[in-house]
């Protein structure tokens, strides 16, 4: 029926396309399977060029439903649909080469099966919807590109392909469900604080053209209330069309329309986590003028206006430096530092003193300098500050980024946390001195003077803080491990120790045998692990110290992607009894589906900011090695091993999968 | 099937297109192939024996001989140049007739291979196998000085492995200092005189002796451009060249099979004899003769290949050559110029020519360019095809620089 009128309406070149790709369609269909990547090309050639028009597209569409039968996705990547990921569809139609093209076909296998042209044995109708809404929610650059991209080269072929198929699937699907689910993104990631905010100020700006267009009232309000939140969310903010106005205009407020202003702020932040640049001119005014009101628009506690109290010289200098609309974010830091009472810690406040006049090296120059600043007047000193103040206030706000840099991410969480001084230490001496320098076994390593490591210019997705320091803490991480190399044993057992800090206990274990590489002694592994952690196996000792541990990443299906780095936060009875692991992951995208329905949260279960949290039991099936203080254990012949069963099916049918065990 | 009778085809090498022929013929087959195909074998229901076609022929045949005996084997096809030889001898074995070995030996030896064609009255240039720097100099300044090329302006020679496919390690000498860009390694060589004229290849498929079907294949340009069947200005020569493949195949005692020998032929109609090989020619060759003659030259050798064969099915299997293809097929082989791929450009204006037919070019995974060898390893093909050989050649020589790689 759809094929009646694509062929009415398309001109010339599209139906010789059209007649083509039919044709290259049966010729694979009659292939016998060990034959057909020899017809696949064909199809995807002439998928490529018709994808170039919207009329191009109709015609594959008309087609999709057949696609699984013809063998258009055989014995490749894409031929089991249930195996499919939203998050990698996005990488994939980025890809220059075929995958582009594949992953093209497989949405549209799927639109007909949200639509009901293609009725699947296994993904259902609302299935298939759902992962295209998902799709678009996580790639809305592609959804809405922006009205600058129009330089078109051919190099960007597929880019400007992308966008159309988006742009078709969002004519075909609901505006609606794309937009509650991109609700749902903006709140997943946001309630996990995170300090870098980019993407999610990115989701917030593009899908405002979602409020206007029709969408539910909930969903169109869950929109406006985030897009107020990062704009204008007070009254005299939404009144005006640029910081220098709206500054204006807080000079002729009186009283009470300031308390408004700091209120409506205030509660924005406490909302949300995301900062309005409008708070910073209005902080910043404060500061000038009536500093008393400043407590008022961060909605402290009261710790956190005692220590606000307390420090009002150093508050004031440090607004002063480094909170500029460029740097709002930081506000969010600001807050959650004072009711920390971080400030309250002895030298932590000459420590962040010294950091305003520092001199900072020519290389460091490079690593924080953001071309976006060049115009806001603020300082490098000032930038550095901001980072220091989010990473103090948001310690489990730290992530990585898009780099394999794990480690050093949780350790400057981790510092953060239980190593302020130090941490401070380290920022002043990779600022001044492009150096850090650590003992490892008696002798010191200076990053400096080592080769390798993460590259120096990685840094646009990460905080300030990160990267400055984890250049320089990369490199010494893997000198360190490179030091234990023949050791014979997990060389983390001792790295951690040294490179973290003191108070990580030295009790170490692997689940794999470093000699032979086989998963050993399991049952042990898990048993050790229950009485030194679990509360009803350990004495009911709490971690006093957050724990980093070495887990298995795996996919939605159970299938390892590789090791991974986290720590452990604390271990605690949820609202319903059970015990759960709450953890750090510096991976700023905590919400994981790991397959056999382990999929750890960030809220519902009593998270704080920042945490994710998984069922005792599960979590443990994905660890690989963790640290353990030997004078305090339960006995280890109290935990069951009906636990330990369950624990080891967990991790056998998934990573476990990709080792011999022994 | 009837057990115990001799009637399976053996395909040496692992070919998909091959397979996928031979699968289609209603006749027991089984492909010897290298290990790694075991598992894709298994899981599509190919009959398969996993092998390595190394150097240890000698030593190793019988082994193959045993487990191809053991599935009733009739007949092995070889499909690439290495397994040439491993045809011969196992043939030679299924037939108790050891000339079939020797035969097929002729084929994989450069230097063996024109000497029987001259011992046999075919016309080639002059040629000497080389085991080292000195015989290069030496022959490359004696075919100067026979043509009183004295002062400059030399005449080259060539110089190629003896026992490679095609143009693999193929050197043209132009003057003496080429001749130190040649690697110990390399020797023996065999070298030749310069050969003018216009190049191509044929395609005959031989049946008790005798040419049943005849290919030309005209080269717009050796290693990248070709196409089937050859112009009217080439194919007006084809009872000559006929007679010459006929030469051949009595000098070469060719009973059964597939031969592709390559030609020059010179603008008053003298042929000279190049090279021959007994295995599918590469170039996308047999793609273009089922595309222009619409009969699967895989099945053909294979039919060619078996003794048993009817002259009712020969006739009925072979179409009419030249007049009954229904176009000109051509094949552009695209290489890279660039060290590393971006992008991708074919031009609307190619893609839109009536006479564009497909192309299979894409951005690899892995955008650095790999080192070339012969002509084997180029990054896509376009293909054309269309009823007058003069725009098919225009297109090509059109083309024939064109950077579709970024």
């Amino acid at each position: 029926m759809s094929n009646l009128i694509v062929e009415k309406t398309i001109d010339k070149q599209t139906a010789i396309l059209k007649d083509k790709f039919e044709i290259a369609l049966e010729k694979l269909e009659q292939a016998k399977p060990f034959a057909k990547s020899m017809y696949q090309t064909e199809v995807f050639q002439l998928a490529t060029e018709l994808a170039g028009s919207f009329d191009g597209l109709s015609v594959i569409y008309s087609h999709a439903h057949r696609f699984d039968e013809t063998g258009v996705f055989y014995a490749g990547l894409w031929e089991d649909i249930t195996k499919m990921e939203p998050s990698l569809v996005g990488g994939s139609l980025r890809d220059k080469g075929i995958n582009s093209i594949v992953e093209l076909l497989s949405e549209m296998r799927m639109l007909s099966i949200a639509k009901g042209d293609y009725v699947h044995p296994v993904v259902s109708k609302e299935e298939a919807g759902a992962f295209l809404n998902e799709v678009l929610a996580l790639n809305l650059d592609l959804l809405f590109p922006s009205k600058t991209e129009t330089y078109r080269t051919k190099l960007d072929d597929h880019v400007f392909r992308a966008q159309r198929l988006f742009y078709y699937l969002g004519q075909e699907l609901s505006l609606n469900a794309i937009a509650a689910k991109i609700v749902l993104e903006i709140e997943r990631l946001t309630v996990q604080r995170p300090i870098t905010t980019g993407r999610i100020l990115k989701m917030i700006n593009m899908s405002r053209q979602l409020i206007d267009s029709g969408i539910d009232e909930q969903t169109a309000e869950a929109l406006e209330k985030y897009a107020c939140a990062v704009n204008g969310p007070t009254p005299l903010s939404q009144d005006v069309s640029n910081q220098r106005e709206y500054r204006l205009r807080l000079e002729k407020a009186h009283e009470d329309e300031i308390e408004i202003e700091a209120r409506s702020f205030a509660e924005a932040i406490n909302d949300t986590g995301l900062v309005s640049p409008y708070h910073a001119v209005l902080i910043r005014f404060l500061n000038r003028k009536d500093s008393d009101n400043i407590p008022k628009s961060l909605d402290l506690s009261e710790a956190g206006t005692e220590s606000f109290k307390a420090n009002r010289q150093l508050i004031h200098d440090v607004i002063q430096i480094s909170i500029y609309p460029e740097t709002c974010q930081a506000i969010y830091g600001l807050k959650r530092l004072l009711e920390r009472e971080v400030l309250a810690q002895e030298q932590v406040v000459p420590a962040i003193r010294r950091l305003f006049e520092l001199p900072i090296h020519a290389q460091a120059r490079q690593v924080l300098f953001r071309p976006e600043h060049k115009q806001s007047g603020i300082s490098l000193n000032g930038l550095l500050v901001a980072g220091v103040i989010s990473v103090l206030g948001q310690p489990l706000g730290v992530g990585q980024g898009l780099q394999a840099t794990c480690q050093s991410a949780r350790a400057i969480s981790l510092w953060s946390q239980y190593g302020i001084v130090q941490l401070l230490d380290y920022i002043a001496s990779a600022a001044r001195d492009n150096n850090i320098s650590m003992i490892f076994e008696g002798e010191a390593i200076q990053s400096s003077l080592l080769e390798g490591g993460v590259s120096t210019d990685f840094q646009q997705d990460v905080d300030p803080v990160s990267s400055l320091l984890v250049p320089h803490l990369d490199k010494i991480y893997n000198e360190m491990m490179k030091r234990t190399l023949l050791r014979g044993e997990d060389g983390h057992k001792w790295v951690n120790p040294e490179f973290y800090g003191g108070w990580i206990p030295t009790g170490f274990i692997n689940v794999i045998n470093q000699a032979t590489l086989k998963v050993t002694d399991y049952p042990a592994f898990v048993k050790l692990f229950y009485a030194t952690h679990h509360p009803d196996y350990n004495e009911g000792r709490e971690l006093v110290y957050p724990n980093p541990v070495g887990i298995f990443i795996t996919n939605v299906h159970g299938e390892l992607l590789g090791l991974h780095a986290v720590t452990i936060q604390r271990i605690n009875q949820d609202q319903n009894g059970g015990y759960r692991v709450y953890f750090y992951n510096p991976n700023n995208d905590s919400g994981q589906n790991w397959g056999q329905d382990i999929k750890a949260t960030v809220t519902g279960f009593g998270e704080l900011e920042g945490e994710s949290s998984l069922p005792f039991h599960e979590f443990v099936s994905r660890m690989y090695a963790f640290h353990y203080n030997l004078f305090q254990q339960g006995d280890i012949y109290m935990v069951e091993d009906s636990l330990v069963a369950q624990v080891e099916a967990l991790a056998k049918e998934s990573w476990g999968k990709n080792y011999v065990w022994a | 099937m009837v057990e115990n009778m001799e009637n399976t085809t053996a395909l040496l090498g692992w070919s998909l297109p091959a397979i996928e022929a031979v699968d289609k013929m209603d006749r027991p087959y089984v492909v010897v192939g290298p290990p790694e195909f075991q598992e894709f074998a298994k899981a599509n229901d190919i009959p398969f024996i996993p092998w390595e076609f190394d150097e240890r022929l000698l030593t190793r045949s019988d082994e193959l001989y045993e487990q191809l005996k053991a599935l009733h084997t009739k007949i092995t096809v070889p499909i690439y140049e290495e397994t040439v030889e491993w045809a011969g001898i196992l043939n030679a074995k299924l037939k108790d007739d050891p000339r079939i070995f020797h035969k097929s030996l002729l084929l994989r030896d450069k230097g063996l291979m024109k000497r029987k064609a001259q011992l046999a009255g075919i016309r080639v240039g002059i040629f000497e196998e080389a085991e080292n720097k000195g015989d290069i100099y030496r022959f490359f300044k004696r075919v100067n000085e026979a043509l009183i090329k004295v002062d400059g302006d030399m005449e080259p020679i060539h110089v190629k492995p003896l026992n490679k496919a095609g143009t693999v390690g193929h050197r043209m000498i132009r003057k003496e200092q080429d001749i130190e860009q040649v690697t110990n390694e390399e020797f023996p060589l065999l070298m030749e005189s310069h050969l003018e004229g216009q190049e191509f290849s044929c395609e005959a498929f031989i049946h008790n002796g005798k040419v049943r079907f005849l290919n030309i294949t005209e080269y717009v340009k050796l290693g990248h451009s070709n196409f089937v069947p050859a112009s009217p200005s080439l194919e007006k020569w084809r009872p000559q060249i006929k007679a010459a493949i006929e030469q051949l195949v009595d000098a070469f005692e060719i009973k059964y099979g597939m031969i592709h020998p390559e030609y020059f032929i010179t603008p008053d109609g003298t042929l000279y004899f190049g090279e021959v090989a007994g295995r599918v020619p590469g170039g996308h060759i047999f793609e273009l003769i089922e595309k222009a003659y619409g009969f699967s030259p895989f099945q053909a050798q294979v039919l060619c290949s078996d003794p048993d064969t009817t002259e009712e099915e020969i006739a009925s299997f072979f179409p009419e050559e030249i007049v009954s293809a229904k176009g000109h097929a051509a094949s552009l082989m695209v290489y890279p110029n660039t060290r590393v791929i971006e992008g991708l450009d074919i031009p609307e204006e190619l893609k839109n020519h009536p006479y564009f037919d497909k192309h299979d070019l894409f951005i690899p995974v892995t955008s650095k360019v790999a080192e070339r060898v012969g002509f084997g390893n180029h990054y896509g093909t376009i293909f054309l095809f269309g009823e007058d050989s003069e725009v098919v050649r225009d297109l090509l020589l059109q083309y024939e620089n064109y950077n579709f790689y970024l």
